[in-house]
């Protein structure tokens, strides 16, 4: 794999030119010349002469319907060439379940944990891209600090922020929150090739594969780099307590990035008459991520609780004038 | 696919001579001529001539993907949609004379570093006192909240990548004509073979690489110029000045496929020429006003107005029977 001279981004053997800031990828096919020359493309089935079709998109010959294959457009659909080991069994991936469930709060019903019962549990490897970049940003923003007349104030400055492992998801099966919510969780100096059988895996685990094109990914990590790059300089770099209107201009070096697949435990769970979703961490039980139902008995008693001390408070208020 | 050298061709200042390998005839070339087809037997070869920093080998084309009969509906449907002020014989002329051509273009990128100075707007709401007089003839005082902006001065830098600026290397086609064909999708770009372009016209630049690094520059300032607007904060802005540095800049000759046609719909007024984007059939075209409609069209609605006013006098009260 060879890296863009301007941008340093790591480049598939595929690309004509660098997918970030457009730089051509330099070849050199041998077909310089130092005389002028004619050229005649023949066919190698029949030896007619051939002339490029609109409708095959490649030369074809006019005579025997042959068409040459040209160099194939490279925008596969890229798949997975690492995976994060599975280090959560199935029974600790339902006790994970059961303890979440025990936790959820005052506002769940009280049997919950109890109650639930698991319906399915299905070990999945999720697809994601992980990168690496050091981007230059250049920022401007409205704070309160110095502001005037109005409650804002322009701001502009510069700063140089490290992406270490960022993660974006490139999954349909899971939601954004719940990539978000797991993808802190891994390890991935433990992650070995897609090939290599892993030492735990559990039995029946299904890979989702990716299902977006090469271009498309990366337009994806680059808005991810972006929208990164502005909660960064929102959160560390705009003066004042409050902000808004943060927009970034970003130039990026030596992005990198990785097609994971991360293990994760989708379990469906019944509880009383519905089914409930919840995503347990494949390589950390403690990250569970998930639906769970509300108690409506519960809120409409400490509605009314609170509706009964607040006329309480008043009466008393009341009387207290009257006297 | 096989490729073989004619057995002779030679090059001139102005033009190319080439032999035809199958029936010996012996063409002359225009100088930017990349293809040529031999009019006795119709054999198709591409010409390969050495590279110079003028007229580089190209490193990229996107393939034609309409033929001839798509095009034509195109161009058919964009003249038939040309509204009431344009000549009515534009809407008759004959479509069929297209000519496919590949184009060459360059492919420019940079990246580019701005420094910007701006007067940024910030609102804030005032309750604003003021008097009017109400229906007994008193002077009333009432208050209202109104929105008044606090301007403050901003200095900046931006700094982004400029990709996939694409201008024009040929003197036929000027850079606004190609500009309004734009855009090509360049993710069907393939490395220049000539498969490619074998059987069909393709040209070498007519311009020189200064020519179109000074336009590509041009185009890319633009280009960061419309992108600073949108990097302002506050609510509004005013008097955004910006200088604009390209650094690292790269580029690449492409050949672009375009239908060109030259309209010709009066025997006294110009062609109009037509450029149909070869990828995607978008119509590119300036097409002329018909004055005299126009004339027309402004005398008959003075004509109406004229009328309602003599019409609204002769009924008002005042006037006489």
């Amino acid at each position: 794999m060879s890296a863009c001279t301007r941008c340093h981004f790591a480049l598939e053997a595929e690309d004509l030119r660098c997918a970030l800031c457009g730089l051509g990828v330099p070849h050199d096919d041998g077909a310089a010349t130092a005389t002028v020359r004619a050229e005649i493309l023949r066919c190698t089935e029949c030896g007619a002469a051939m002339a490029y079709s609109a409708q095959a998109g490649a030369p074809a010959c006019a005579f025997c319907g042959a068409v040459t294959k040209l160099e194939a457009l490279a925008d596969p659909v890229d798949q997975a060439r690492w995976k994060g080991p599975f280090a959560v069994d199935a029974a600790t991936a339902r006790a994970a379940l059961t303890a979440w469930l025990g936790s959820r709060g005052f506002f769940r019903p009280s049997d919950l944990a109890s109650a639930s019962t698991v319906e399915n549990l299905k070990p999945v490897w999720w697809p994601a891209w992980l990168f690496d970049a050091r981007a230059e940003v250049h920022w401007t923003a409205d704070s309160n600090a110095g502001a005037g007349r109005s409650a804002w104030a322009p701001h502009a400055g510069r700063c140089v922020l490290d992406f270490r492992r960022v993660g974006v998801s490139a999954s349909r099966g899971l939601s954004d929150d719940e990539c978000r919510w797991l993808l802190p969780g891994y390890d991935l100096a433990t992650a070995v090739a897609m090939e290599q059988p892993g030492a735990a895996e559990p039995p029946g685990a299904i890979v989702e594969r990716f299902d977006t094109q090469r271009s498309a990914a990366r337009r994806r990590i680059a808005e991810t780099i972006e929208a990164t790059a502005a909660a960064n300089v929102a959160e560390r770099f705009v003066p004042g307590g409050r902000s808004r209107n943060v927009k970034v201009s970003v130039l990026v070096d030596g992005l990198s990035t990785e097609r994971c697949a991360l293990p994760a435990y989708v379990l469906a769970y019944r509880y009383r008459n519905g089914v409930y979703r919840v995503v347990v961490h494949g390589g950390d039980a403690q990250r569970v991520t998930g639906d769970a139902p509300l108690s409506w008995v519960k809120i409409a008693a400490v509605v009314l609780g609170a509706i009964a001390l607040l006329a309480v408070v008043v009466a008393v208020v009341a009387a207290s004038g009257g006297r | 696919m096989n490729a073989a050298p004619s057995s002779s061709a030679s090059e001139t200042a102005r033009a190319v001579a080439v032999e035809c390998r199958n029936c010996g005839a012996s063409m002359e070339l225009a100088a930017s001529a990349r293809t040529a087809v031999c009019p006795y037997c119709a054999l198709p070869s591409v010409i390969e001539r050495p590279a110079t920093r003028d007229r580089p080998r190209p490193a990229y084309a996107l393939g034609f993907v309409l033929s001839r009969e798509v095009a034509r509906d195109r161009v058919q449907q964009w003249v038939r949609s040309l509204g009431f002020f344009k000549p009515t014989r534009l809407r008759r002329a004959s479509v069929d004379d297209l000519r496919a051509v590949y184009l060459p273009a360059y492919l420019y990128s940079a990246v580019a570093r701005t420094r910007f100075a701006a007067s940024i707007g910030e609102n804030y709401t005032e309750t604003e006192t003021y008097t009017v007089t109400n229906d007994k003839g008193e002077t009333e005082t009432r208050t209202r909240e109104v929105t008044r902006t606090e301007y403050r001065p901003l200095e900046g830098d931006h700094a982004t990548f400029v990709a996939d600026v694409l201008v024009t290397a040929s003197k036929a086609i000027d850079n606004d004509e190609l500009e309004a064909a734009e855009p090509f999708d360049l993710r069907l770009l393939r490395r220049y073979e000539p498969g490619l372009v074998a059987g069909w016209t393709a040209e070498d630049p007519s311009l020189t690489q200064q020519q179109c690094m000074a336009l590509a520059r041009e185009e890319a300032t633009t280009k960061v110029g419309a992108s600073l607007h949108a990097f302002m904060p506050g609510d509004s802005h005013t008097g955004l000045v910006h200088q604009t540095a390209l650094d690292r800049e790269s580029l690449d000759l492409v050949l672009v496929p375009v239908w060109v046609l030259a309209l010709r719909y009066a025997p006294n007024a110009p062609p109009l020429r037509l450029l149909v984007n070869g990828q995607t059939g978008k119509v590119a075209g300036r097409a002329p006003t018909d004055w005299v409609r126009v004339a027309i069209a402004v005398i008959v609605v003075l004509a109406i107005v004229a009328g309602i006013v003599a019409l609204a006098t002769s009924l008002s009260p005042g006037s006489t029977p």
